[in-house]
């Protein structure tokens, strides 16, 4: 039976649907009240943002002389905000579309997804961290409005909040855990952070844990199985956590962190799922420019979708992009979470495995 | 096998034990490759573990037999006493087989006499089952439907042949034969 048809059926599913609409409507009101403005940002683009491992969906734009152009589904608005940043538009969120192709069917991600971003300046990441704790607060005020009052612009810190989802209660409070990833790798995978950041000694420690390891493994894969087998589960049990200052090489995106070896980037785990991603963000064009290029090059060597660099992007770079703290959020994955279900396709009325069976 | 041909329902070797994959996943990590996040039960202890491969990592398969065999009877529902085996046939072979009433995940609800299904047998012993997506089953009680109450598509419980109550439309009466979702419990039509 299609979503349309179980509505009709049984009635009482629209409140679940609507929670959709009222954590989105809480988001705006959030960073409205924080003087952000909203952008709409393109979902035609001749060029894609630069993600080595993410497959992109791919058509053709045409005019009435016959002429063509290669286009593309964006895989993030990130590249549009920072333009608008570096052009002078202070603080600045967006709620849109993005695609990802070629991936499994699951039940966190859709192919189709809508994703907030939002970019503080002047800020860094962990003001980023702060706006989300509170954003978090906002939306639960609005989406399950028993508890303390009704929040405002000038009255945002709640307190005394906890979500339950799938039975277990999140509280919500700050301050949310911190964890840096040398300190979880040491608690949670007992590896020390010289083992953590050389290639053949992380490798060769995970063979010892009894991964495999071929010739080709590398450093990354180890990494991240690592992350997803040993330090994933034991985040975000009670409340969201913030893993923080990621390996340099695991943030392309994002400025390095006092000790250089790190890059100022968090993600923000909650039951299992990951919340968002955060950077404060490189505002160095050429250094930009080379891992652009380098993305480039690993993507051609794995065989995906060639797509040409998007030059603007550099180039407004060079008009000077401010200090800003930026996150990507899927907010598909908070309104599951809102409305307490376990898979995002109950919380979209066309669900892609309903479309494309 | 590699890590990224894994699928639901697959049956694999997990650290030397048989287990099938309840759940799987793949996903890339931010800037990473593939990897394929799973769920799987041991099929001899029921026990769930949880593990992400890479998607280059070997994966062994473990060898099932698949069988369709016919429900002969059983104590349902489960739980009383000796109800926690169910007697099934190879309606070829005559062949009868015992199946514990826990695989079949609380669809046992829609067990008829005689209704054929697929199981998968692991050293002999019954470990999974392919039950019917939908089963037609009479409805034994349903009250008249109430006029008046007739917004928005309303529903009433009524019990079907083997004893479930499922909420159907109003205009479904006792002795008809109605189709029910055995994943969800939903009524889908009537027969």
């Amino acid at each position: 039976m299609k979503t349309f048809q179980k509505l009709k059926q049984n009635p009482e599913l629209w409140q679940r649907y609507w929670v959709r609409e009222r954590v989105i409507d809480a988001i705006r009101e959030y960073f409205k009240g924080q003087g952000f403005h909203e952008a709409e940002v393109p979902l035609l683009l001749p060029a894609p943002s630069t993600e080595p491992f993410l497959e992109v969906f791919e058509t053709e734009l045409k005019d009435d002389q016959g002429n063509k152009w290669q286009g593309f589904l964006p895989s993030s608005p990130e590249f549009a905000l920072k333009k608008l940043l570096s052009a002078g538009s202070g603080s600045v969120f967006t709620i849109t579309k993005s695609f990802r192709n070629g991936e499994g069917r699951s039940s966190r991600h859709n192919p189709e997804f809508t994703i907030l971003e939002w970019y503080r300046t002047p800020g860094d990441y962990m003001d980023v961290a702060e706006d989300f704790e509170r954003l978090m607060r906002f939306i639960l005020n609005r989406v399950h409005p028993a508890g303390p009052g009704p929040a405002g612009p000038n009255n945002i810190d709640l307190q005394g909040l906890a979500l339950t989802y799938q039975g277990k209660q999140y509280d919500l409070n700050s301050p949310w855990e911190k964890i840096s990833v040398a300190e979880a790798f040491a608690k949670y995978a007992s590896v020390d952070i010289e083992t953590m950041l050389n290639g053949s000694l992380l490798i060769a420690h995970g063979k010892r844990k009894g991964y495999q390891v071929t010739e080709t493994t590398t450093w990354e894969e180890i990494w991240n199985q690592i992350m997803a087998n040993e330090i994933e589960p034991k985040l975000g049990q009670n409340g969201p956590t913030i893993l923080y200052d990621y390996p340099i090489a695991q943030a392309a995106l994002a400025r390095p962190a006092k000790d250089p070896r790190f890059a100022e980037r968090f993600e923000i785990f909650m039951a299992g799922l990951e919340l968002g991603n955060c950077f404060s963000e490189l505002t160095d064009w050429k250094e930009q420019e080379a891992r652009c290029k380098a993305d480039l090059a690993l993507r051609q060597a794995q065989g995906k979708l060639a797509f040409p660099m998007d030059n603007d992007f550099i180039d407004a770079l060079k008009l000077g992009m401010p200090p800003t703290g930026g996150i990507a959020v899927g907010v598909d994955r908070l309104v599951a979470l809102f409305a307490d279900t376990p898979d995002i396709a109950d919380t979209l009325f066309f669900p892609v495995g309903e479309m494309f069976a | 096998m590699r890590a990224n041909q894994l699928k639901t329902g697959m049956f694999v070797l997990y650290k030397d034990q048989p287990c099938t994959v309840v759940k799987c996943e793949f996903y890339f990590p931010g800037k990473g490759s593939a990897f394929a996040r799973t769920k799987m039960k041991n099929v001899k202890t029921g026990n769930v573990y949880e593990y992400t491969f890479k998607s280059a990592d070997m994966v062994e398969t473990v060898d099932i037999d698949t069988v369709e065999l016919q429900y002969l009877y059983g104590d349902l529902p489960a739980g009383k006493a000796g109800g926690d085996t169910l007697y099934f046939m190879n309606p070829r072979t005559f062949d009868q087989f015992e199946v514990p009433v826990s695989i079949f995940e609380g669809k046992e609800k829609y067990l008829l006499a005689e209704m054929k299904m697929f199981f998968n047998f692991y050293e002999g012993i019954a470990i999974g089952v392919r039950f019917p997506l939908k089963v037609t089953v009479k409805v034994t009680e349903a009250q008249e439907a109430s006029a008046g109450n007739t917004v928005n598509a309303p529903k009433k419980p009524v019990i079907i042949e083997t004893g479930v109550e499922v909420l159907a439309p109003l205009f479904v009466k006792e002795g008809e034969m109605i189709i029910v979702d055995t994943e969800t419990g939903e009524y889908v039509s009537r027969a």
